[in-house]
C-alpha cells in the first residue's frame, strides 16, 4: 500500500535498484520510473499493449524466456534485468531483423534526427549488416493530400492503426497484406479520408507516416521550438510550434503536456499556416479620400487618438464602443477593457463570447454563483455517466470529445447523447455511436429535449429527496409546469418516445459522477439561456449539481472565451467577472487602476450596433472581431458601420469589417506574441512567441498601450509579462498555471437563493416549449462548425483548405434522394431573406429534414438567416433558419 | 505387414479398440442423428444432465488425463478449470476446426463423418464450463464439413439436444459455425478469437490467456475438434477407463494419427498413445511405398522437428517424442524416403511458413523472409558456407522470442535438418562455391 494514496503497490528490483510502484504497472513503466529507458517501438502509454515489435525484452528471474516489458505487469519481488548480455543480444537481433527490409534512406527522411529506429540502431547495431538478400520494396503510393506514407520504412508496430482506433475512434487505417508484405493503408479503397488529427504522424516511431505540409523542409535540429497554446478552439491544446528562419514549419505536441496530453485535431496539427498567410496586414492603414493607404504607425496612432479624443469631447464617452475577439490573449483582453473603461471612460465593450458562450456564463452566475466549470477534463474522463446536449463535440471541441471517448471506451462510462446526429459510423468519428442512449434531435429542438428530461425526471420519481425537503415549492412549481406540457406536444416533430427519455435519465442518475456537456447547439439557438438554466434544473432535481465530480461543462468555441469573461471583456463584468454594478467591485478595481471604472451600464454587441444605426454611437474599436462577416445582413451591421464616424480595426486580415474602417492597425497573431489564455475548463495556460511579428504588426495590447499614452492616460507595460503580473494580482483564480486546475464549487448561498425563489422570475417562459413553426416542405438549415475549421480564421490555413476549402450543404441521403440530388449536385436554398446556390453532399449522419452547412463558408448563405436577440443575455441567434430546398 | 497382392490389406481394426473412428467405420453409418443415436449417441449428454454437476464433469476430464489434440497437448480438464467460477458475464467455447497444419487431416474426417460426436462433446463442455454460446471456427476450405455440421446442428436442435432447456434441463447452448478466410495463423487460438470477433486474425500476446480474457475478453475455452470428440466417451465409460488406454499417466487415450508421405497407405489411424512410429508406418501404413528405405519423418505436423530412422521405435506419446527432440504436435506423421533432399524439404516447409507468417511480430515476420531467401539461394546453387551458421543464428533469434508458437515452429525444419543432414547442405554449397570460383569475378569499379 502506498502511504499517501492508499493504492496497492508492488516492490521489485530493476537492474539492482529497488523500486515501489502501483500494482498493475507495466515493467517498462516501472523501469522508466527507476530511470531506465527500455528501447521500444510498439509500446505507447496511450495504447493498449500489443507486444509486437519485441524490442523491449528484459530478463525476469524465474521466468523461462525473455519477456516483453511492455506487456508484463510488475509483481512483488520480481527481479528484472534490462541490460544483461542476453537482453542486449536480443535487442541487436530485433534491430537486425527490422533493418533487414528497411531502405536505410535516412538522408531523405523527415524523421531523420528524431527517429527511434535511428537512435536504437546507433546504440545497438553493428556497422555491417549480415542481410545480403533482396529487400522487400513497396511501390510508392499516393496516400492523401496532407499525410504521406513511405511503407518501406514501416516497422509494423501498428501504433498508428491502434491510435486511430483506440484513441480517435476513427479507424481510418488498416494493415493490409500478410507477413513482410503488410502495409498500412487507408481503410477501404480510397485515399485517406479521416479526421486528419495527425496522430498517426506523431505516434509513428519512424518516418513511415509524415506530414506533407512540411515535407523536406527541415532537419529536426534546425528547428526552434515554442511551447504554446493552439489558437483555435476552447479546448486549449498545448502545441509546440517549430520554426525555421521565422517561418512556421510544423506543429507537435508532447506526451504529458497540456490538457490535451499530446492529442490534437486537424486544426491544431495542420492549421498553423493561417498565421503567416500572405494576406496578413503588415502596415497600418488610414482612409484617405475614400481609400485605405499605408501609413506609419505614428501617423495611424495619432489619427486614432485625435479622432477618438474629438468624439469623446464632442459626444461624451457614451458615444464610444468596442468589440474584441475572444481569440486574443488575456493580456490583450484585459488591456482592451481597461483601455475602454479607464482611458475612454465607457463600459460599452463586448467580445465574441456574446455569440453564445455568454448564455452559459449568465446561467452559471445565476444558479451556481460562479462563472466557470465545476469540473475538469479529468472529471470528464473519470465520470460514470455523461450527457451531451447539442455539442457536436467532435467538430467543435475535439479534445473534449477525446476525453469523452476515453471515459466511454477505456473506462466504461455510460453516455447519453441529445445530438443532431444519426448514430452511423463514417470517415470521421461520431460520438453518438458510443452512446448507450441516443436521443436524436433536430438542431432547433435541444430546448425541447431538455424539457423532456425534466419531465422524465419527475415521471421516474428521481427527484432528490433532500432538495424536495429544502425547496418543496421549487420542486412543486417545476412539477406543475412540466406536467402541463404533454409528451405529444414535446415530441410532435421527432421520432422519440417518452420511454427513451425515461431510460436516459435513469441511466444518467445511476452514476455517482455525472456530467452534462453543453455545446453550441444549445448556446447559439433561440432560447439558449433558458435551456441552459433548465439544464441546471435537471441537475438540481437529480441532486447532481453540487456533488464532487458532477456538474455542467459548457463548451467554448474560441480558444479564450473563458479568458474574455475572466478579464471582464463584457459590458457588465469587471476583471475577475465581478459585476460593474457592485460598488465594492469597482472599488477593488480602483485599488489597482488608481481610478474607478465607470458605473454606467454598458451596451452589448447588438445594442451597440443598434445605437450606431441610430447615430448615437460615433466611434467603434473592433479588435480581431468581424461582425459584418459573422452576422447576417439583416442584423444591419453594414448600416451601423456606415454611420459611425470612426471605425478602428486591429486585425490580421482585411476582413469585411476592416474594409470599412477608417484606420486599420496590423495586429500580430498568437504565434508572434507572449501571454496567457484560459481554456474552456478554466485552465490558464501560457502562449509563447514562436516567430517575430510579421511586418510592422504589433500585439493588440501594445497598441492599446501606445494609444493610451497619446490619449494622456498612459498604461505602460514593458512586456506582456508585466500585464500578466497585474492580472494575477487582480484575479487570484487566474494564478493557476500548472497541470491540474482546481475547479470551484458552486456557491451554496446563491444556489439556495435560486431554489428558494430565484428560479421564479422566468419560470413560465423557460418551461414553455417554443411554438411549432414547421411548415411542410421546408427544412431546418443549421450553420455548424466543421472539424476542419474554426471561425473564419482557419480558412487562411493552407493545410486545412486541402481538406475542406468550400461550403457544402450536407443532407441526409433520404432527403437527397427525395430532392433528386446526389453528392456533388447543386441545390438552391431559399426563404424570405434571400437565396443561394450551393453544392450538396449526402451524409448519413445528418438527420432527415436538416441541412447542415459549415459556418466558415457561409458568406453567400448568411442572407437567409434572421437575427433574434436573447432578451436576458443579448446573444444574437442567427445559426438556424427554415428554408426550402430545391435541385438546380 | 505387407499389403496383399491385390493391393487391399486387412485393416488393423481388430488390434485396438477404436473410440473416435468407431462409428464411422460401421458399414452404412452416415453420421446422421439417427445413426449416431443408434450407436449410443447423446447418452453421455443425458448422463451429465441426469445428475453430474459441472465441476464433477471437469474433474472427470481431469482424471481421464485427456490432453489437447490441437498441438500443444495441454491437459483439457485443467484448462477448463481455469475458467473463473465467479465470472458474472458470459463465457464461451470455441471449437478449433481450422486444421491447416500441413500433414494433418483428422479433424475434417471427424466432422464430416461423425459430426454429432463433436457436437455432443461441445454441448457437454459448455455444460461443464457453464457457457451457453459456442462457435466452431472452421477452416474456410472445409465447405463440406461446414455444411454437414450445419445440418447436424439443425438436427440436434430439432431433437432438443441444442437450444434452450436442452432435454428439459436448465441447460441452454447455441452453436454457430464460423468459416475462416484462409490464413493458417487463425488456427492459433488467440488469432482465432480475433478473427471470430471480426478483426484481422493476429495472435494476441499471452498472458492473459483465453480462459480469463478470450472471445470479447470473456472467459473462453478453445479446444481442438478431436479433443472435444473424446468427451462423450470419457463421460460414458469413465475417467479410469480412458486413463488406462495409451501410455498413462501422461498420455492417455487414443489419437487419430494422420499418416502421409512416401508410404503405402496414407490415412488416418486411430491408435493408442504410445504406439511406436514403426508400428504406425510399417504395420498400419503398410510400409514404404517403394523400394527406397525410410530416410526421415515429421512426427507431429509441419511444426515438429524432423526425426530419423533411429527414432522409429520412439513411442507416440507426448513425453517420448519430446525426449527424442521433437513433438507429437497435431499427430500428423509425414514420411520421406531415401533420396528426398532434406534441403529441399526444409525449403518447402519454410516457404509455407514464410507465406503464412502473419507479420505481427518482428522476428517471425522478418526472419521468415530472410530464412526463406537463404534457403532458396542454397537450393539454387548460390549458397555460401557462412550461410549455415547464419541460418542457425537467425533461427535462435526467432525461437522463443515471438508472440505465438509459430516462431518456434518455423525454425524446426531448418534446425532439425541441419542437425541430422548438415552434409546435404554442405554438399550443395560446396558445389556452388566450386562453380563460382571458376567464374571470373568482375572487378568493382569505383
Ligand atoms: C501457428 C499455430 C497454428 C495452430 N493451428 C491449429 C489448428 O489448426 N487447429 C487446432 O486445433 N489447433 C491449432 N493450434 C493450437 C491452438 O493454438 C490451441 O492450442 C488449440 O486449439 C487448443 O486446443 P486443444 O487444447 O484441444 O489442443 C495452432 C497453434 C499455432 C501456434
Ligand atoms: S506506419 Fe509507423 S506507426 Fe504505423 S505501423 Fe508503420 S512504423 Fe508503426
Ligand atoms: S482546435 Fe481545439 S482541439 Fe484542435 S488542436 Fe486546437 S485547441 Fe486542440
Ligand atoms: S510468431 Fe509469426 S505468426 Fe506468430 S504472431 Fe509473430 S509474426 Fe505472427
Ligand atoms: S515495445 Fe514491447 S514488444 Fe514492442
Amino acid at each position: 500500500m502506498s502511504q499517501e494514496t492508499g493504492q496497492p503497490t508492488v516492490t521489485l528490483t530493476i537492474d539492482g535498484m529497488t523500486i515501489t510502484v502501483p500494482k498493475d504497472t507495466l515493467v517498462i513503466e516501472a523501469a522508466r520510473q527507476a530511470g531506465v529507458m527500455i528501447p521500444h517501438f510498439c509500446y505507447h502509454p496511450k495504447l493498449a499493449p500489443d507486444a509486437n515489435c519485441r524490442m523491449c525484452f528484459v530478463e525476469i528471474e524465474k521466468m523461462p524466456r525473455l519477456q516483453t516489458s511492455c506487456s508484463t505487469k510488475v509483481a512483488e519481488g520480481m527481479v528484472v534485468r534490462t541490460t544483461s548480455p542476453t537482453v542486449q543480444q536480443a535487442r541487436k537481433s530485433v534491430l537486425e531483423f527490422i533493418l533487414a527490409n528497411h531502405p536505410l534512406d535516412c538522408p531523405v527522411c523527415d524523421q531523420g534526427g528524431r527517429c527511434d529506429l535511428q537512435d536504437f540502431s546507433h546504440e545497438y547495431t553493428p556497422p555491417v549488416s549480415r542481410f545480403t538478400e533482396l529487400k522487400r520494396v513497396f511501390p510508392k503510393e499516393y496516400f492523401s493530400a496532407l499525410i504521406e506514407t513511405q511503407m518501406n520504412r514501416c516497422v509494423q508496430c501498428l501504433r498508428c492503426v491502434r491510435y486511430c482506433d483506440q484513441v480517435m475512434d476513427v479507424k481510418a487505417l488498416a494493415p493490409q497484406g500478410r507477413g513482410t508484405l503488410t502495409e498500412i493503408k487507408s481503410f477501404g479503397h480510397h485515399e485517406l479520408d479521416c479526421e486528419f488529427c495527425g496522430g498517426c504522424v506523431q505516434i509513428c516511431p519512424v518516418g513511415a507516416i509524415t506530414s506533407r505540409l512540411s515535407m523536406y523542409e527541415f532537419r529536426p535540429w534546425m528547428l526552434k521550438r515554442a511551447e504554446t497554446i493552439c489558437g483555435y478552439c476552447g479546448d486549449g491544446c498545448e502545441i509546440t510550434l517549430q520554426t525555421k528562419e521565422n517561418r512556421l514549419i510544423e506543429v507537435n505536441s508532447t506526451l504529458g503536456g497540456g490538457r490535451n496530453n499530446a492529442d490534437l485535431c486537424a486544426r491544431g496539427f495542420f492549421g498553423y499556416h493561417a498565421s503567416t498567410h500572405p494576406d496578413r496586414l503588415t502596415t497600418p492603414l488610414v482612409r484617405k479620400d475614400g481609400h485605405l493607404v499605408e501609413v506609419t504607425w505614428e501617423e495611424a496612432l495619432e489619427t486614432v487618438a485625435a479622432q477618438v479624443g474629438w468624439v469623446k469631447d464632442e459626444y461624451g464617452p457614451e458615444a464610444i464602443g468596442g468589440l474584441i475577439s475572444a481569440r486574443c490573449t488575456n493580456e490583450d483582453l484585459y488591456l482592451f477593457q481597461k483601455f475602454m473603461r479607464l482611458v475612454l471612460g465607457t463600459n460599452h465593450l463586448d467580445s465574441s463570447v456574446r455569440y453564445g458562450y455568454m448564455n452559459a456564463i449568465e446561467a452559471f452566475r445565476r444558479v451556481q454563483g460562479l462563472h466557470r466549470w465545476t469540473v475538469t477534463f479529468d472529471d470528464v474522463v473519470a465520470a460514470d455517466t455523461l450527457m451531451l446536449i447539442g455539442t457536436n463535440v467532435t467538430e467543435t471541441n475535439p479534445i473534449t470529445g477525446l476525453k469523452i471517448k476515453e471515459a466511454v471506451k477505456q473506462r466504461g462510462a455510460r453516455l447519453i447523447t441529445l445530438e443532431s446526429l444519426k448514430p452511423v459510423r463514417g470517415t470521421i468519428s461520431n460520438i453518438a455511436t458510443l452512446a448507450t442512449h441516443h436521443l436524436e434531435l433536430s438542431p432547433d429542438q435541444f430546448g425541447i429535449g431538455v424539457l423532456g428530461l425534466i419531465k422524465a425526471v419527475f415521471e421516474q420519481g428521481l427527484v432528490d429527496s433532500a432538495l424536495e425537503q429544502e425547496a418543496p415549492e421549487y420542486v412543486g412549481a417545476l412539477r406543475t409546469k412540466i406536467e402541463a406540457i404533454t409528451w405529444d406536444r414535446l415530441l410532435a416533430h421527432s421520432t422519440l418516445t417518452p420511454s427513451m427519455f425515461h431510460a436516459a435519465v435513469r441511466t444518467f442518475e445511476q452514476g455517482a459522477r455525472s456530467i452534462v456537456v453543453v455545446g453550441q447547439g444549445v448556446l447559439r439557438s433561440p432560447g439558449g439561456y433558458a435551456t441552459m438554466v433548465n439544464i441546471h434544473d435537471v441537475l438540481l432535481l437529480l441532486g447532481r449539481l453540487d456533488r464532487p465530480g458532477c456538474g455542467i461543462a459548457a463548451l467554448a468555441e474560441e480558444n479564450n472565451e473563458q479568458g474574455a469573461i475572466e478579464m471582464g471583456a463584457v459590458p457588465d463584468l469587471l476583471p475577475g467577472a465581478l459585476p460593474v454594478s457592485d460598488p465594492e467591485a469597482r472599488r477593488a478595481v480602483a485599488a489597482s487602476w488608481g481610478q474607478e471604472p465607470p458605473r454606467t451600464p454598458g451596451l452589448t454587441m447588438m445594442e451597440m450596433i443598434e445605437r450606431a444605426k441610430t447615430g448615437h454611437l460615433k466611434a467603434l474599436f473592433v479588435v480581431g472581431e468581424n461582425p459584418l462577416g459573422s452576422l447576417p445582413p439583416s442584423a444591419g451591421v453594414a448600416e451601423a458601420l456606415d454611420r459611425v464616424e470612426l471605425l478602428v480595426c486591429q486585425e490580421l486580415f482585411l476582413t469585411e469589417t476592416a474594409q470599412r474602417a477608417h484606420v486599420v492597425l496590423p495586429a500580430c497573431s498568437y504565434a508572434e506574441k507572449d501571454g496567457t489564455c484560459i481554456n474552456t475548463e478554466g485552465h490558464t495556460q501560457a502562449v509563447r512567441k514562436a516567430i517575430e511579428p510579421l511586418g510592422e504588426s504589433r500585439p493588440d495590447w501594445e497598441i492599446f498601450s501606445a494609444l493610451s499614452v497619446l490619449l494622456d492616460s498612459p498604461m505602460e507595460y514593458e512586456t506582456a509579462k508585466d500585464l500578466t503580473k497585474e492580472i494575477r494580482n487582480m484575479i487570484p483564480a487566474s494564478r493557476v498555471l500548472g497541470p491540474a486546475p482546481l475547479p470551484p464549487r458552486p456557491d451554496r448561498e446563491v444556489l439556495r437563493r435560486y431554489i428558494l425563489g430565484g428560479y421564479r422570475d422566468d419560470l413560465d417562459g423557460r418551461l414553455t416549449p417554443p411554438p411549432v413553426t414547421k411548415t411542410t416542405g421546408t427544412m431546418t438549415l443549421s450553420f455548424a462548425q466543421s472539424l476542419f475549421h474554426s471561425g473564419k480564421f482557419s480558412t487562411k490555413a493552407k493545410g486545412l483548405l486541402k481538406i475542406q476549402s468550400a461550403g457544402v450543404a450536407n443532407l441526409n441521403p433520404q432527403d437527397a434522394e427525395r430532392l433528386g440530388v446526389r453528392t456533388g449536385d447543386r441545390i438552391e436554398i431559399r426563404n424570405e431573406g434571400g437565396s443561394a446556390i450551393t453544392p450538396v453532399r449526402a451524409w448519413e449522419r445528418v438527420p432527415e429534414g436538416v441541412v447542415v452547412f459549415p459556418e466558415h463558408f457561409d458568406q453567400d448563405l448568411r442572407q437567409v438567416m434572421s437575427v433574434t436577440v436573447d432578451p436576458r443575455t443579448g446573444v444574437p441567434y442567427c445559426k438556424l433558419a427554415r428554408v426550402s430546398v430545391e435541385k438546380v | 505387414m505387407d499389403p496383399g497382392s491385390d493391393g487391399t490389406t486387412k485393416l488393423m481394426a481388430s488390434k485396438y479398440e477404436k473410440i473416435l473412428l468407431k462409428n464411422m467405420e460401421q458399414p452404412g453409418y452416415t453420421g446422421s442423428l439417427q445413426d449416431y443415436e443408434k450407436a449410443g449417441g447423446y447418452q453421455a449428454l443425458r448422463k451429465v444432465l441426469g445428475g453430474i454437476p459441472p465441476d464433477e464433469v471437469i474433474d472427470i476430464v481431469k482424471r481421464s488425463g485427456l490432453r489437447g489434440r490441437g498441438g500443444a497437448g495441454f491437459p483439457t480438464g485443467v484448462k477448463w478449470g481455469f475458467i473463473p467460477k465467479d465470472h458474472p458475464g458470459p463465457r464461451f467455447l470455441c471449437c478449433n476446426a481450422d486444421e491447416s497444419e500441413p500433414g494433418t487431416f483428422k479433424d475434417r474426417q471427424l466432422m464430416e463423418r461423425d459430426p454429432h460426436q463433436v457436437l455432443e462433446g461441445m454441448i457437454i463442455t459448455c455444460y461443464a464450463i457453464r457457457a451457453s454460446l459456442a462457435y466452431i471456427y472452421i477452416r474456410g476450405e472445409f465447405r463440406l464439413a461446414a455444411k454437414i455440421l450445419e445440418r447436424a446442428i439443425r438436427e440436434a436442435r430439432a431433437a432438443g439436444y441444442l437450444g434452450s432447456r436442452i432435454l428439459g434441463s436448465e441447460l441452454d447452448v447455441q452453436i454457430h459455425v464460423h468459416a475462416g478466410a484462409g490464413a493458417y495463423i487463425c488456427g492459433e487460438e488467440t488469432a482465432l478469437l480475433e478473427s471470430l470477433e471480426g478483426k484481422r486474425g493476429l495472435p494476441r500476446f499471452k498472458p492473459p490467456f483465453p480462459a480469463t480474457h478470450g472471445l470479447y475478453q470473456k472467459p473462453t475455452v478453445v479446444n481442438n475438434v478431436e479433443t472435444l470428440a473424446n468427451i462423450p466417451h470419457i463421460i460414458m465409460r469413465g475417467a479410469e477407463w480412458y486413463a488406462s488406454i495409451g501410455s498413462p499417466p501422461k498420455s492417455t487415450g487414443t489419437r487419430v494419427f494422420c499418416l502421409s508421405g512416401h508410404v503405402k497407405r496414407p490415412g488416418n489411424y486411430e491408435l493408442p498413445m504410445g504406439t511406436t512410429f514403426r508400428e504406425l508406418i510399417f504395420e498400419h501404413g503398410g510400409g514404404m511405398r517403394g523400394e527406397k528405405p525410410l530416410k526421415a519423418f515429421i512426427p507431429g505436423g509441419a511444426s515438429a522437428p524432423f526425426l530419423t530412422p533411429d527414432h522409429l521405435d520412439v513411442k507416440m506419446d507426448f513425453e517420448s517424442v519430446a525426449m527424442a527432440g521433437s513433438m507429437l504436435g497435431s499427430g500428423g506423421v509425414t514420411v520421406m524416403e531415401e533420396g528426398t533432399s532434406m534441403v529441399w524439404a526444409a525449403l518447402r516447409l519454410m516457404e509455407f511458413f514464410y507465406h503464412e507468417s502473419c507479420g505481427k511480430c518482428t522476428p517471425c515476420r522478418e526472419g521468415s523472409s530472410w530464412l526463406v531467401q537463404i534457403l532458396q539461394r542454397i537450393w539454387q546453387g548460390e549458397g555460401r558456407m557462412s550461410d549455415l551458421d547464419l541460418l542457425v543464428d537467425l533461427c535462435k533469434n526467432i525461437e522463443g522470442r515471438t508472440v505465438c508458437a509459430f516462431g518456434d515452429a518455423e525454425v524446426a525444419p531448418i534446425l532439425s535438418t541441419l542437425r541430422y543432414w548438415r552434409s546435404e547442405y554442405e554438399e550443395l554449397i560446396a558445389r556452388a562455391e566450386a562453380s563460382r570460383s571458376s567464374k571470373k569475378e568482375l572487378p568493382v569499379v569505383a
